[in-house]
């Protein structure tokens, strides 16, 4: 799936201004955004809801435009929060869904039900349902056909923790099938654990694209807090590891912030017993949430939050 | 096919389903009943006898066809207008356009399940309206031979027919203007204004007015087929029967037109 220049206006409101992505398949795709991004105005273009001011979309390697609404037969998407009808059970809704679009098997939806936790209240009216429940049966709606390519606009939302598990475990054997799950989130703690490639998206373009790995690597930090004294000693040992090392803290101790992957904080504290200094904290993690608000325009007052996946 | 049926069983399982059906016959069942303990109580003899003929069959069949079609027509409006503008507001179109469906096809088989459930609604509240009839002619205590007056049944089919035809028309014209407004309640409401604006308005512009919708709908079964006056009076300025179907195929016909093309132009959010 990708987009190229993709634009889309409100009126005179710009959602989109330009949106270049490249989502390779068979992977969990992170789309990542503060509030009122743009990311799903992308949905609604990717699904044909709407349709672009300019640009283009291909899905599935194949261009989408006005009138390729079959392209969709492959795509199952959850577009913001989940649309039922409120009168009718969980399963009369998915058959109810099931009669539009793409053809389902027979027993899919009892399968699906299944999968999201719901058999049991499959004949409940959806009016009754919990927010959670709903978010569930949304996603079901999305697999519904089995498709190759699954767009989900912040499935998370309100999902118990063991729902939220769950889901990631649907995904990532998805994405292991081979197919590919494009999802949108504003948490980049949620993303992280997720998916294998992340954009981020601000003001309705992207500012950043890549594997999550690669991400990871550019903005591993291992930080190390000693005494005030030492702080130049330890600068001095650390010579060379890093092209710039930071020092931060004004207090009896201080914190320098040395730019290597996070596997490199045994190196880090190897060459520190060598100088004989013995640092009071040694940490290994990454700059990726203060790089996140950075990017999407949220301030550098969060420097020093440590995301703590390395650790 | 698959949507049609799909939007049958969704209208089937549907509140608003009943509450129509049940609203159309239980003011029926009021006016009978009143009627009938009007006819028998009554110390004029004049009221006495008024209210006697509307219990008596075969005139008992102009009430109930009249109220049907008169009254049936504002229900219709609302309920084409609950069902287009909940598709919006539930955001239930979003998920079929989404599923990679054909949005004209999505709204004709959406309607085409309404042309159905208006049949169904017609038919049982002609028959709950025959069957109150009958006991409130024995409440009254008067004959019941009339049911089976050969002349009126063999000109019903044909009544029902067009009768049918002017409230799908009438719903229509509710799925329409819901769909212009996107919304239920916005729908319900404007539809319920148009039903209501152009009564009013009948009585002063009755020349142009006689070609709207809803005059056209009423004209049209104002066959004289049961010797009553169906729909009431102040339809001195009507279209005959007629010319008054073909209108009501047009309206039909262009309520459905605006219905797809909004709805295939329009931008899907929410
Ligand atoms: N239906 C609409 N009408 C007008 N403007 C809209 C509409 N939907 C979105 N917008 C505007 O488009 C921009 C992008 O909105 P969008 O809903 O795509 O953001 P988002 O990334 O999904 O945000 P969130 O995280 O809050 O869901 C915002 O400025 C928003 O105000
Ligand atoms: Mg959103």
């Amino acid at each position: 799936m990708a987009t190229r220049g993709l634009r889309k206006s409100y009126g005179s409101r710009l959602a989109l201004d330009g949106l270049d992505l490249s989502v390779p398949s068979g992977v969990v795709y992170g789309f990542l955004g503060p509030n009122g991004a743009g990311k799903t105005t992308t949905m609604r273009l990717l699904t044909g809801l709407l349709h672009p001011d300019a640009g283009s979309i291909e899905l599935l390697g194949q261009p989408f435009r006005r009138g390729d609404r079959r392209r969709l037969f492959e795509v199952g998407a959850l577009v913001e929060s989940p649309s039922f009808y409120p009168y009718l059970s969980g399963r009369q809704n998915l058959r109810a869904l099931a009669a539009a679009g793409a053809s389902v098997s027979a027993g899919r939806i009892d399968e699906l039900l299944e999968l999201v936790g719901l058999r049991e209240r499959a004949k409940d009216k959806v009016s009754g349902y919990s927010l959670g429940m709903k978010q569930r049966l949304g996603i079901a709606g999305a697999l519904l056909s089995d498709p190759k390519l699954l767009l989900l606009d912040e499935p998370a939302n309100g999902l118990d923790p063991a729902g939220i598990v769950a889901m990631r475990e649907t995904l990532r054997r998805l994405a292991a099938a081979g197919k590919t799950v494009f999802v949108s989130s504003h948490l980049l703690a949620e993303v992280q654990v997720l998916a294998d490639v992340i954009g981020i998206i601000a003001a309705g373009r992207l500012v950043r694209e890549g594997s999550l790995e690669a991400l990871l690597t550019d903005q591993g930090v291992v930080r190390v807090r000693v005494g005030r004294e030492q702080a130049d000693a330890t600068r001095a040992a650390l010579d060379g590891i890093a092209p710039e090392i930071a020092v931060a803290g004004g207090g009896v101790e201080v914190w320098l912030t040395v730019h290597v992957e996070p596997s490199r904080a045994a190196e880090v504290n190897r060459r520190l017993a060598e100088a004989g200094i013995y640092a009071s904290g040694l940490e290994a993690g990454t700059d990726l949430e203060p790089l996140f608000l950075e990017l999407t325009g949220g301030g550098a007052s969060a420097e020093g939050t440590m995301q703590g996946i390395a650790r | 096919m698959r949507i049609f049926v799909s939007g049958l069983r969704k209208l089937v399982g549907r509140p608003a389903s009943f509450v129509s059906v049940g609203l159309l016959v239980g003011l029926l069942g009021l006016i009978i009943i009143a009627s009938a303990t009007v006819a028998q109580r009554s110390e004029s003899p004049n009221a006495g006898a008024r209210a006697l003929a509307l219990v008596t069959f075969p005139g008992a069949y102009d009430l109930i066809l009249s109220f049907m079609l008169g009254f049936g027509g504002l229900v219709a409006v609302i309920y084409g207008a609950a069902i287009a503008g909940s598709e919006w507001g539930w955001g239930t179109l979003k998920n079929a356009v989404a599923r990679g469906e054909s949005r004209t096809r999505y709204v004709l088989g959406t309607f085409a399940a309404i042309v159905v459930m208006v049949a169904a609604g017609l038919a049982l509240t002609f028959v709950l309206g025959v069957g109150i009839a009958l006991v409130g002619a024995s409440l009254a205590g008067v004959s019941t031979a009339g049911l089976t007056d050969a002349d009126t049944l063999a000109r019903l089919p044909a009544l029902a027919a067009r009768g049918w035809f002017s409230v799908v028309e009438q719903a229509a014209l509710g799925f329409a203007i819901a769909t212009l407004a996107r919304s239920q309640l916005a729908g319900i409401g404007a539809g319920i204004a148009f039903y209501f604006g152009e009564g009013f308005a009948s009585i002063f512009l009755p020349d142009i007015i006689k070609y709207m919708p809803f005059s056209v709908a009423r004209a049209a079964v104002d066959t004289g087929a049961t010797g009553g006056g169906i729909g009431g009076g102040g339809l001195t300025q009507a279209l005959a029967p007629d010319t008054a179907l073909l209108l009501v195929a047009a309206w039909l016909v262009g309520s459905l037109v605006v219905a797809v093309g909004f709805t295939e132009r329009a931008e899907i959010t929410g």
